[in-house]
């Protein structure tokens, strides 16, 4: 049961490993917030449209299945886009027309075809969880990456007086700005791939 | 702004591709070889221009009026995969020829972000009837462009010696990225420049 | 027959409930939203304006100015204008909002929503980004090129010359708005 969850984390990482995605990842991983307000955005409609598949799987009519999980995923989507509107309103100008992109997220049209359609309530709840939280990872590793080197900074919250930028020195004066622009995106999601394969093909030639 | 200005915005400045990464797994998925990325670039300029003028018409004809503006993402994405399936199934009868061509490519639109990116972004932008089609055009120009650039320099890199753990996704996203590098030239500056 | 009407239906439940759902969840969000919108505002006038009065809103039909609010003093005397300003940059659009003198000088102004690069040009949201352009306008020409600005603040804007440019301009339009209003 438990590795119904942890597979989305590393074994199957959706970004990573299923290279899926990767449209909504990309343009708001520019800060380690938006990733998170991404991730969590993304969890919530995965989590929703996997429980409302799995319930229904007996009601859907097979034939128009497809239709059907895009209009249960299109409503959540709705509900995370309003609900951001109205008490994140920053997060929601920063990720902007990408939470209403959730919508057509590889991973979630994915995970309800071929897993909550076919799977009991629980399992279903426990794969939206692990994928949703996989994903998050995976996107917030290219935050932190982007970031970290192309700013010098970590954006989070701002909470009591902290105003939620953690500098760090060495870098926030002279950072490697790139990473922080459009190419360094694809860039960085380029070389994780490459680390990713080397780290596999490691293990095989070490077991 | 001028349809002039859409279509260099859509086209180079804003590509959805490189500056937005809508369309990503298109681009890294059907960019092996010249050839599927003509095909698929074509029916994503095809699909892009019809998508964005239909959803325009909705917006701004039934959505607005009856004030229900906030059904627009599941509007918009049950329209486009329809229409999807309506070209499909229309090529297949006018013109056997361009659907051996381009039929492939049709099902893997329907979950193409740039279809939907453009509808929203055009909406977002407040473009009228004729801005929406152009944006839609152009902006399946651009996606086109770039798949082209990508799928050559994919055939050329399949001659070239790549570091093992490089090879494949890794080495078109980097090439992508240095890609995209190349695109910032354009910016809106120039544009303002250009055209005023 | 019957098996599509069947079908059909069955997938016409599932669109009105979801219809209902969000509509539902948008009467309980749309008020959040607004109120939201009108504080940001406000809070934006708040920072911008140090003294007087904000008034209504004037819209205006021009480049890069969608409107501006008048600021009087205790006896209804017109001491600044606040105009909404639409800028250039990198990413887009760039809303600003400045308070000018009567005479074009600019007192204070904020940056509000825009999509600048984190680290380049999103710089411009601090406060003390903006001190290079303050004081400027009417009498002071506004600095629109970066040879116009002093060394340490041409080296601040270095790498993000758009997100510079499209202020700089913004708030020369509104500068020059404003001291042809006055000549009216």
């Amino acid at each position: 049961m438990i590795k119904e969850f942890t597979k989305g984390l590393i074994k199957e990482n959706p970004i990573f490993i299923i290279v899926l995605g990767l449209c909504p990842a990309l343009a708001v991983s520019t800060q380690v917030v938006n990733a998170l307000g991404m991730g969590a955005g993304v969890i919530f409609v995965l989590l929703g449209s996997n429980i409302f598949v799995s319930l229904l799987k007996n009601f859907i009519p097979p034939r128009v299945r497809i239709p059907s999980y895009i209009v249960i995923i299109a409503s959540f989507v709705t509900v995370v886009d309003l609900l951001m509107k109205a008490y994140t309103p920053t997060l929601s100008d920063n990720l902007g027309v990408f939470v209403q992109l959730i919508v057509v997220n590889c991973i979630i049209l994915g995970r309800a075809e071929a897993y909550a359609s076919k799977n009991t309530l629980g399992r279903s709840v426990l794969d939206a969880l692990g994928m949703g939280v996989g994903f998050t990872l995976g996107l917030l590793l290219i935050a932190l990456a982007r970031e970290v080197l192309g700013a010098g900074t970590i954006t989070l919250f701002p909470m009591g007086n902290f105003n939620g930028t953690i500098r760090i020195p060495g870098l926030v004066e002279s950072p490697a700005r790139v990473l922080a622009l459009a190419t360094g995106a694809l860039l960085v999601v380029g070389y994780f791939k490459a680390l990713f394969n080397w780290m596999e093909t490691r293990k095989k030639g070490g077991a | 702004m001028t349809y002039v200005g859409i279509i260099i915005t859509f086209v180079f400045i804003e590509n959805f591709i490189l500056t937005k990464f809508l369309g990503l797994c298109p681009f890294i998925g059907v960019s092996r070889n010249v050839e599927s990325a003509v095909g698929m670039g074509f029916a994503v300029i095809f699909v892009m221009s019809l998508a964005s003028l239909i959803t325009w018409a909705i917006y701004n004809l039934i959505l607005i009026p009856l004030n229900i503006t906030f059904l627009q993402t599941i509007t918009f994405i049950l329209v486009i995969a329809s229409l999807v399936q309506f070209v499909e199934m229309t090529i297949q009868k006018i013109s056997p020829p361009l659907y051996r061509a381009l039929g492939i490519y049709l099902p893997l639109i329907t979950t193409n972000c740039a279809i939907l990116g453009i509808a929203l972004i055009a909406v977002q932008y407040e473009y009228d009837a004729m801005g929406s089609f152009i944006a839609g055009f152009s902006a399946g120009v651009g996606f086109f462009l770039a798949l082209l650039l990508m799928s050559t320099i994919r055939e050329r890199l399949d001659l070239e010696w790549v570091p093992k753990p490089f090879r494949g996704v890794s080495i078109a996203f980097i090439s992508g990225g240095l890609m995209a590098l190349a695109f910032m030239a354009f910016d809106k500056a120039l544009l303002r420049n250009l055209i005023g | 027959m019957k098996d599509i009407i069947k079908i059909g239906g069955k997938l016409a439940i599932i669109c009105a409930t979801a219809a209902i759902a969000l509509g539902l969840v948008n009467a309980i969000t749309e008020p959040v939203i607004e109120e939201v919108k009108k504080r940001r505002l406000e809070e934006a006038l708040a920072r911008v304006v140090k003294e007087g009065q904000v008034e209504e809103i004037r819209t205006v039909e021009r480049d890069q100015i969608e409107g501006y609010y008048p600021v009087t003093d205790s006896e209804a005397e017109i001491i600044g204008y606040v105009v909404k300003l639409i800028g250039l940059g990198y990413g887009g659009d760039m809303h600003l909002l400045a308070n000018y003198a009567p005479d074009g000088t600019l007192k204070d102004v904020v940056l509000m929503e825009n999509k600048e690069t984190p680290g380049l040009g999103k710089k411009a949201e601090n406060p003390q980004y903006m001190e290079m352009f303050i004081k400027a306008g009417g009498g002071r020409e506004i600095p629109t090129r970066k040879d116009m600005l002093s060394r340490e603040d041409a080296d601040s804007v270095t790498g993000a010359t758009i997100t510079f440019m499209g202020i700089a301009n913004a708030l020369k339009a509104g500068s020059d708005f404003i001291m042809e209003l006055e000549r009216e």
